[in-house]
C-alpha cells in the first residue's frame, strides 16, 4: 500500500512540475523589435467613415495613408504632405484646390486585390474614399467636415450615389491629380484632409469586406494590421511602404527639447523601425499603470490621476521623482481641446426670453454662476492641479489663443456673485429649478456636487440645481443633442488646430442637434463666424476670433474654460515622442526600440 | 417513449419563458437603452440625416414589428451585424464566447471543488475551530471586493511590487503553457471570490444532511467520518449541489466575467455584452440576451434529467 502510495505522490508532483514549467510567457514576437503603446479607450470601428475618436483615428491613420499628416516635432502643428506630393495648389478664389499625389503610394497585399497583390493608390482612390462619405448606404461621422462645401456633391449623393458617376467639384484630373472645387473658400480644408475621415480606401476592399471594414483594414499607410480586438490591435510595416527618409529638421527637431529621446539616431532612415507595433486599449487606469511599471508589457503609458502624487516630484514644472526619472522618460503639455460647462440659451428659465428685462436678469445669473465656479479648486480636485485655466473657448495650443484676455471670467469671485444675483433681483423664492446633466459615475456625480456646492456658497438654494443623470453617454449625448437640459458640461478635442474648430460650438446655425450645445444665437457673432469661415489665416483673422471669443465671454455663455494636460511616461528603450492628441497619431511611423525582444 | 415526451413538453414549456424575457428585454432596451442615433450622425448633422440614420438602425418601425423582427433573427440564427464594429453577430459570439468559458472554467471548476471540500469539513467539525476557520475566511471572501482583489492580484502576481511572474494583460490559448500563463492570476481572483459563497452554501446543505437520522445510525454502527462524508452526506446532496453548478452553467457560458475581462484585457463575451448594454448596440445585445434564454431552458431540462440520475425516485413526468 505504501509503495502505491508514494508512487501516486511522486506522479502528482512531476504533473505539477510539468505544468508549472508549461506556465511560460509565449514569445511570438521573439527576435522581432516590438514597440507595445496603450491608449485609455477603445476603437468600436476603424473604418475611416467612423474614425471620430481619438482610438479609431490612431488606427486608421497608422493603416491608411492620409493626403497630409501633421510635422512629427513642430508645434504649433504644422501640415505637411504624406501621401500628397506637395501641398495643394489653391486657386486665387481659394475655391480650387489642386493636389499632387505621389506615385509611389502602395496598399498593402490583400485577397481583395487581383492576384493578391497591393496596387498603386491614385486620385481615383481619393475620390471614392471621399465620395464614400455622402453615400447615402453608409453611416458617416466625417460627413459633416465637407457637407455643402464640395461643388456637386449633395446633388451627386441625391441622384443615387453612382460611384461611376462625377462630382463636379471633386475630380482626379488623371492618377496623380486630384483637384477639389469648393462652393466657398474653406481655408481648414486642407487640414481635414489630414483626418482619419480623410483616410484613402481602396475600392477593391469595399467590395471585398464591406461592413468587416470596421475591423480589418486595408490601406497604404505605414503599418499592415495584423490582428484587431477591442484590447488590442497589432501591427507589422506595410513591406510596400514607400522609401521616405526620416528627415528630422524638417519635422522640427530641436536638440534643446528633443535630444534626450535618442530621435538623432534615427535621422536619415525610412521608417517604420520596429517590427511589430502592439496597441493595447486599456480604460483601467490601475491595469495600465500595472502593466506599464511591470517592464514587460506596454511601454507607453499616461500618468494615472490616482498616481500623481506618488510619481510627480513637482507639479510646476512638472518633473518626475529621481526613482521613476531613471526609469522613464516623461513628457508633459496642454492637451489638444478643452472642458467647459453651457448654459442652454434656448432655455427660458436661463437663456434666451421673449422679455427684454427678464433676458437680460437670466445674463446676471449665467454670470453669478459662472463668478460662483471655482476653476482652481476643480483644477485641483479633478486634474491634480495640472490643468491650464483660461478665459474664453480658444484653448493656449492654439496660435490664436489671446493670452492677454482677462482673467476675471474664470476667477472665482463668490461676493460679485451675490451681488449680480441681488442687482438683478434674484432670490432663493424666484430663482429657477436648472436641469444639470451628468453621465451616472462617481467622478461625474463628484464634479455636479461641486458645481452645486459653489452655487450654493452664492445663495442659489440647493434644490434649484437639480442633476439629471443618465445612464450612459449615449443618452447625456441624445438630451444634449435635442436642448433637454439648462447646463451642460463637456470636453471638446480639437479636430484640427484652428480655433474656427472650438467658435463653431457657439455659430447659431450648428443648434441642437448639431455641435452648439448651448444655442448661442447671436447675429453679430454668427456674422462674424461667417465672415471669417472663407479668410485665410492671419492676424485679421484672428483678430476677428478673438472678438468672437470676447462676445461668448460677455454674454456669459458658459463657464470656459480648462485644458487638461497630459503627462506622458515611456520606457526608456524606446525612440520617439508620443503624441496622444487626435493631432499626432502619425508619430507611431517614426518610433523604434532598442532592442528586439529575447 | 416517456423521456421524448417528456423532453417535447419541455421544449413546449421553454418557449413562453423565451418569449417572456425576449420580450420584456426587447422593451427595456427598446424604452430605456441608450440611442446610438447621435453617435453616428457626426458633429453638425441635418435633421433628414438624423432621420436617415434612424431608419438605418430601425429605429422608425413600429416596436411589435421589431419584435417580430427580433423572433425571426433568433428563429433564423440569422443575428445581424454589431452597430458599432460592423462585424458579425455570429461570428462575434463564436469568437468570445469560447474565451469566456476558457476563462471562467477552471476558477468555476476549482471554486465548487474546493467549496464542498472546505464545506464538509467545516460541516463534520461543526461549532469547532475548524468549522469557524473555514467559514471566516469564507467571510473574508465575500466581503472583499472583487475589483480590489484583481487589483491586489494583478500587484502581488504580476507587477514590480509582488513576484512579477505572471501578465497583466493578454490572451493567449495557442499551447497549453501559455494558456496557463493567461489564466492563472484570473483563476485564482475567481477561486478566492467564488469559495466564500460556495464554502457557506454547500456547509449549509451538508449540515442539514449529517443531521439526518440515517447519518447517526451509519455513525452508530461505526463508519468513519470519510465513508460517512463521501457515501452518504455527499451522495444525499447532490440534489442542491447539481442545481447550484447547473444554474451557473449560463453565466459561465454567456455573461463571462465583465471585472476580469476588462482588467486583464480578455476579450470575452461579458466584456462584450457589457459594452452592448453601454452603447446601445442592439443587435450584440439582443443576441445575448436570446442566447442567454435559450440556454436556461436547456439547463432547465438537463437538470431535471440529472436530478433522475442521481436520485432514482425522482420521476421524469
Amino acid at each position: 500500500m505504501k509503495p502505491l502510495t508514494t508512487a501516486r505522490s511522486l506522479a502528482a508532483s512531476l504533473a505539477l512540475t510539468l505544468a508549472l514549467a508549461g506556465c511560460s510567457k509565449p514569445e511570438p514576437d521573439a527576435g522581432l523589435k516590438v514597440y507595445r503603446h496603450s491608449a485609455a479607450g477603445v476603437p468600436t470601428n476603424i473604418d475611416p467613415l467612423q474614425a471620430a475618436t481619438v482610438y479609431s483615428n490612431l488606427v486608421v491613420v497608422n493603416a491608411y495613408d492620409t493626403l497630409y499628416r501633421y510635422k512629427y516635432l513642430e508645434r504649433p502643428y504644422t501640415l505637411t504632405p504624406n501621401l500628397a506630393a506637395a501641398m495643394p495648389k489653391v486657386s486665387e478664389d481659394g475655391l480650387v484646390y489642386t493636389i499632387p499625389l505621389k506615385e509611389s503610394g502602395r496598399y498593402i497585399d490583400s485577397p481583395a486585390f487581383e492576384g493578391g497583390k497591393g496596387r498603386t493608390v491614385t486620385a481615383h482612390d481619393v475620390v471614392f474614399s471621399l465620395k464614400r462619405h455622402f453615400d447615402p448606404e453608409n453611416t458617416s461621422q466625417g460627413k459633416w467636415l465637407w457637407a455643402g462645401r464640395i461643388k456637386g456633391m449633395e446633388a451627386w449623393a441625391e441622384a443615387g450615389a453612382d460611384y461611376e458617376a462625377t462630382v463636379p467639384g471633386l475630380r482626379a484630373l488623371d492618377d496623380f491629380t486630384l483637384r477639389v472645387e469648393l462652393t466657398a473658400p474653406f481655408p481648414q480644408f486642407v487640414h481635414t484632409l489630414a483626418m482619419g475621415f480623410a483616410a484613402v480606401v481602396p475600392p477593391e476592399a469595399v467590395a471585398a469586406y464591406g461592413r468587416d471594414l470596421g475591423t480589418r483594414a486595408v490601406g497604404s499607410g505605414p503599418y499592415e494590421l495584423l490582428e484587431y480586438s477591442k484590447q488590442q490591435v497589432r501591427f507589422q510595416p506595410n513591406p510596400n511602404f514607400r522609401e521616405e527618409p526620416l528627415d528630422l529638421e524638417a519635422e522640427g527637431y530641436d536638440p534643446s527639447a528633443h535630444a534626450a529621446y535618442g530621435l538623432a539616431d534615427l535621422d536619415g532612415k525610412a521608417p517604420p523601425f520596429v517590427d511589430r507595433l502592439e496597441i493595447d486599449f486599456i480604460q483601467e487606469s490601475s491595469a495600465r499603470w500595472a502593466s506599464f511599471t511591470s517592464g514587460r508589457e506596454i511601454q507607453f503609458s499616461g500618468l494615472p490621476v490616482e498616481q500623481t502624487e506618488a510619481v510627480l516630484a513637482s507639479k510646476d514644472p512638472i518633473t518626475l521623482k529621481p526613482e521613476y526619472a531613471k526609469r522613464y522618460h516623461m513628457e508633459s503639455g496642454p492637451e489638444a481641446g478643452l472642458v467647459f460647462t453651457v448654459f442652454n440659451m434656448d432655455d427660458p428659465d436661463i437663456g434666451y426670453h421673449e422679455d427684454p428685462e427678464r433676458e437680460a436678469r437670466n445674463r446676471e445669473l449665467r454670470c453669478a454662476m459662472r463668478d460662483a465656479f471655482d476653476w482652481e479648486a476643480r483644477n485641483q480636485r479633478f486634474y491634480s492641479g495640472l490643468g491650464i485655466v483660461f478665459p474664453g473657448v480658444i484653448p493656449p495650443i492654439l496660435e490664436e489663443f489671446d493670452a492677454s484676455l482677462s482673467r476675471a471670467s474664470v476667477a472665482h469671485n463668490p461676493q460679485q456673485a451675490r451681488e449680480r444675483l441681488k442687482a438683478a433681483g434674484w432670490n432663493e423664492d424666484n430663482l429657477p429649478v436648472l436641469d444639470y446633466g451628468l453621465v451616472s459615475s462617481v467622478l461625474a456625480r463628484e464634479m455636479f456636487e461641486s458645481f452645486r456646492g459653489r452655487m450654493v456658497d452664492v445663495g442659489i438654494p440647493r434644490e434649484k440645481i437639480n442633476g439629471e443623470t443618465f445612464a450612459t453617454f449615449g443618452d447625456y449625448n441624445r438630451a444634449l443633442r435635442t436642448s433637454k437640459l439648462s447646463i451642460m458640461g463637456y470636453g471638446w478635442q480639437l479636430d484640427y488646430p484652428d480655433a474656427e474648430n472650438v467658435l463653431q460650438l457657439f455659430y447659431g446655425p450648428n443648434a441642437s442637434p448639431g455641435s452648439n450645445a448651448s444655442n448661442y444665437d447671436n447675429p453679430e457673432y454668427n456674422r462674424l463666424f461667417r465672415q471669417t469661415k472663407t479668410m485665410q489665416p492671419g492676424p485679421e483673422r484672428t483678430e476677428i476670433y478673438r472678438r468672437m471669443n470676447r462676445m461668448l465671454i460677455e454674454d456669459c455663455v458658459g463657464i470656459i474654460g480648462l485644458t487638461r494636460s497630459h503627462v506622458s511616461l515611456w520606457h526608456k528603450d524606446v525612440k520617439g515622442l508620443p503624441d496622444t492628441a487626435i493631432l499626432g497619431g502619425f508619430w507611431l511611423r517614426f518610433v523604434d526600440v532598442d532592442a528586439a525582444t529575447p | 417513449m416517456q423521456l421524448g415526451l417528456y423532453l417535447l413538453r419541455r421544449i413546449a414549456t421553454g418557449i413562453p419563458l423565451i418569449l417572456g424575457v425576449t420580450f420584456i428585454s426587447f422593451l427595456l432596451m427598446v424604452y430605456f437603452g441608450p440611442d446610438m442615433t447621435f453617435e453616428l450622425v457626426g458633429k453638425n448633422p441635418t435633421a433628414e440625416q438624423i432621420a436617415q440614420v434612424r431608419i438605418q438602425l430601425g429605429y422608425d418601425q413600429p416596436f411589435l414589428v421589431r419584435y417580430w423582427h427580433y423572433l425571426v433573427e433568433l428563429a433564423t440564427l440569422d443575428l445581424g451585424r454589431s452597430i458599432s464594429t460592423g462585424e458579425s453577430v455570429r461570428s462575434l459570439l463564436a469568437e468570445t464566447v469560447p474565451v469566456s468559458m476558457a476563462l471562467t472554467l477552471p476558477g468555476f471548476v476549482l471554486g465548487n471543488l474546493l467549496g464542498i471540500g472546505l464545506a464538509l469539513l467545516a460541516a463534520w467539525f461543526r461549532g469547532g475551530w475548524v468549522d469557524r476557520g473555514i467559514m471566516a475566511f469564507s467571510v473574508i471572501g465575500m466581503s472583499i471586493s472583487f475589483l480590489i482583489i484583481i487589483i491586489a492580484f494583478q500587484v502581488f502576481f504580476s507587477s514590480r511590487y509582488g513576484i512579477n511572474y505572471f501578465p497583466v494583460r493578454g490572451w493567449d490559448m495557442r499551447s497549453l503553457g501559455s494558456y496557463l500563463y493567461y489564466v492563472t492570476v484570473p483563476t485564482l481572483a475567481i477561486v478566492f471570490v467564488s469559495l466564500g459563497y460556495n464554502t457557506r452554501f454547500y456547509r449549509a446543505v451538508f449540515v442539514e444532511e449529517i443531521g439526518r437520522d440515517h447519518i447517526r445510525t451509519a455513525r452508530a454502527f461505526g463508519a468513519g467520518p470519510v465513508a460517512i462524508l463521501g457515501k452518504y452526506v455527499l451522495k444525499n446532496s447532490l440534489i442542491p449541489i447539481v442545481t447550484r453548478i447547473m444554474f451557473s452553467i449560463p453565466s459561465i457560458v454567456i455573461a463571462g466575467s465583465l471585472l476580469i475581462e476588462s482588467y486583464f484585457g480578455i476579450p470575452g463575451v461579458g466584456k462584450l455584452a457589457y459594452d452592448a448594454v453601454t452603447t446601445g448596440d442592439q443587435p450584440v445585445l439582443k443576441a445575448v440576451v436570446g442566447a442567454t434564454a435559450l440556454l436556461f431552458v436547456v439547463v432547465l431540462i438537463l437538470n431535471d434529467m440529472l436530478y433522475r440520475a442521481v436520485d432514482p425516485r425522482v420521476a421524469l413526468k
